[in-house]
């Protein structure tokens, strides 16, 4: 039986990997390649690593610090942040990365996402899928706060074939109150591909709450492990008490 | 000395990190006498069917690999694509020739409940012993939307989804895996120093 992924995500903003609340009032926690090496060692499902100020400040991805980060890793990276053309994806398989997250090119240019897809592969091409809730809909977060209902997105998404559809609650990133079971819910009823959901965990409780209801698909989250005294194996210890199949 | 075979097919960095990890040296080539001389051949590979075999026949790979594998019987671990490159057929986009080394054919995974591709851990099992652990019997990471039929009698895995799948498969010096051992955390390295200090 295919077991639930558990993934830490490592948000950085160029200098440093920090924690947001809501996408903003970022604090400071640690060193990426330290805290790589810490999940390896706690033998997490999968790591996604993205660089949350590349497209806003317009630059590329530190490659160098990301190898470092990679090199920590003996199971699949996700990297994200900045990625903009073919040369940027290459240059990140070349360092090991196994997945591309992306979200701005998804965004203004879909049919840059159906090539790079004919070209590397569905599997190394996951889209970030981040969402707010607003007047009773869920919309498509945006810098320059377009109106895209998360539908139109996802439905676009699963016609260009990508391999993975990492889905963040805007509303919850940090808040550790739990998961938007609602948003979820709703996910798995909008797509037949792989989800990675993040935003809200804060306890062992929330991962099981949220694979209570119909969705199944892998279980991101940053915060907890911040700061709180949970690690990936104790979540994932409570996870296999409540019959959730987890590699432990 | 470990050889991997570069032929311009996905994550070979990645493998040559986990083999290094293990003490083992390795180079990623696609050099005619580098391959020659070395004790153990790895095909990995992420990518299309179709597209692996025009990369190999387009680097003079095939015969060199007939040779070597087949002929004087090297030590070969193939992954993912590199396991389901060595049948006789695959159909990714359409119907192509492999390199024929085990009988049987590389099909689409056609499920109606479960989503493709069959992606993230899962536990593989020799036939009859599900609960078994080993080295080839653990949780092992997997990534793909094909998977392989033999048509012949072989020593595989398995492994669960939706169906029962194929999960690696052994004959004679030919050893491959559907699963990507390097990115399998102490399971996968533990198979690969196994299969590699047993064979090189």
């Amino acid at each position: 039986m295919l077991k639930v992924r558990l993934i830490p995500v490592m948000t950085f903003n160029g200098i440093s990997l920090v924690k947001t609340k809501q996408f903003a009032s970022s604090r400071t926690v640690g060193n990426p390649i330290q805290v790589a090496r810490v999940y390896n060692s706690r033998n997490v499902d999968e790591l996604v690593f993205i660089d949350i100020k590349a497209s806003e400040q317009n630059r590329k991805i530190n490659l160098s610090l990301v190898k470092k980060v990679i090199d920590e890793c003996f199971m699949p990276v996700t990297i994200g942040g900045g990625i903009k053309t073919f040369e940027d994806i290459n240059d990140l398989l070349r360092i090991g990365a196994d997945k591309v997250l992306i979200k701005t090119m998804a965004l203004e240019d879909p049919d840059f996402i159906v090539k790079a897809v004919e070209y590397f592969g569905s599997q190394c091409i996951s889209i970030a899928v981040d969402v707010i809730f607003e007047n009773g809909e869920y919309w498509i977060h945006q810098k320059n706060n377009d109106k895209l209902l998360m539908e139109i997105f996802i439905d676009k998404m699963n016609q260009c074939n990508v391999g993975e559809l990492v889905i963040s609650a805007v509303h919850n990133d940090g808040m550790m109150m739990g998961y938007d079971y609602n948003l979820y819910q709703k996910v798995t009823q909008l797509t037949s591909k792989p989800v990675v959901a993040v935003g809200g965990a804060g306890t062992p409780s929330h991962f099981i709450q949220l694979m209570q209801t119909d969705y199944n698909g892998a279980l991101a989250a940053a915060s907890i492990y911040h700061f709180t005294q949970f690690t990936p194996q104790e979540v994932k210890t409570t996870l296999k008490n409540a019959q959730i199949p987890v590699r432990i | 000395m470990v050889v991997i075979i570069d032929y311009g097919m996905g994550n070979l960095a990645s493998v040559l990190k986990a083999v290094n990890s293990l003490k083992i040296e390795a180079i990623i080539t696609s050099d005619k006498k580098e391959i020659q001389d070395a004790s153990l051949i790895i095909l990995p590979g992420v990518g299309s069917f179709e597209q692996g075999i025009k990369n190999l026949k387009e680097r003079g790979l095939i015969e060199l690999l007939n040779e070597e594998v087949i002929q004087k019987k090297k030590p070969f671990l193939g992954i993912c694509l590199g396991m389901q490159l060595i049948m006789e057929q695959g159909n990714e986009p359409k119907p192509c020739r492999g390199l024929g080394w085990i009988k049987g054919k590389v099909e689409a995974i056609q499920n109606t409940r479960l989503p493709v591709p069959h992606l993230g851990w899962n536990k593989t099992y020799q036939p009859k012993e599900k609960n078994q652990e080993d080295t080839l019997s653990n949780n092992f990471y997997f990534i793909h939307s094909f998977h392989v039929i033999p048509d012949e009698e072989v020593k595989c895995t398995y492994v669960d989804y939706e169906f029962t799948m194929v999960a690696s498969i052994q004959k004679k010096n030919i050893f491959a895996t559907q699963f990507h051992p390097e990115k399998s955390q102490e399971a996968g390295l533990s198979l690969l120093k196994t299969y590699i200090d047993s064979n090189a």
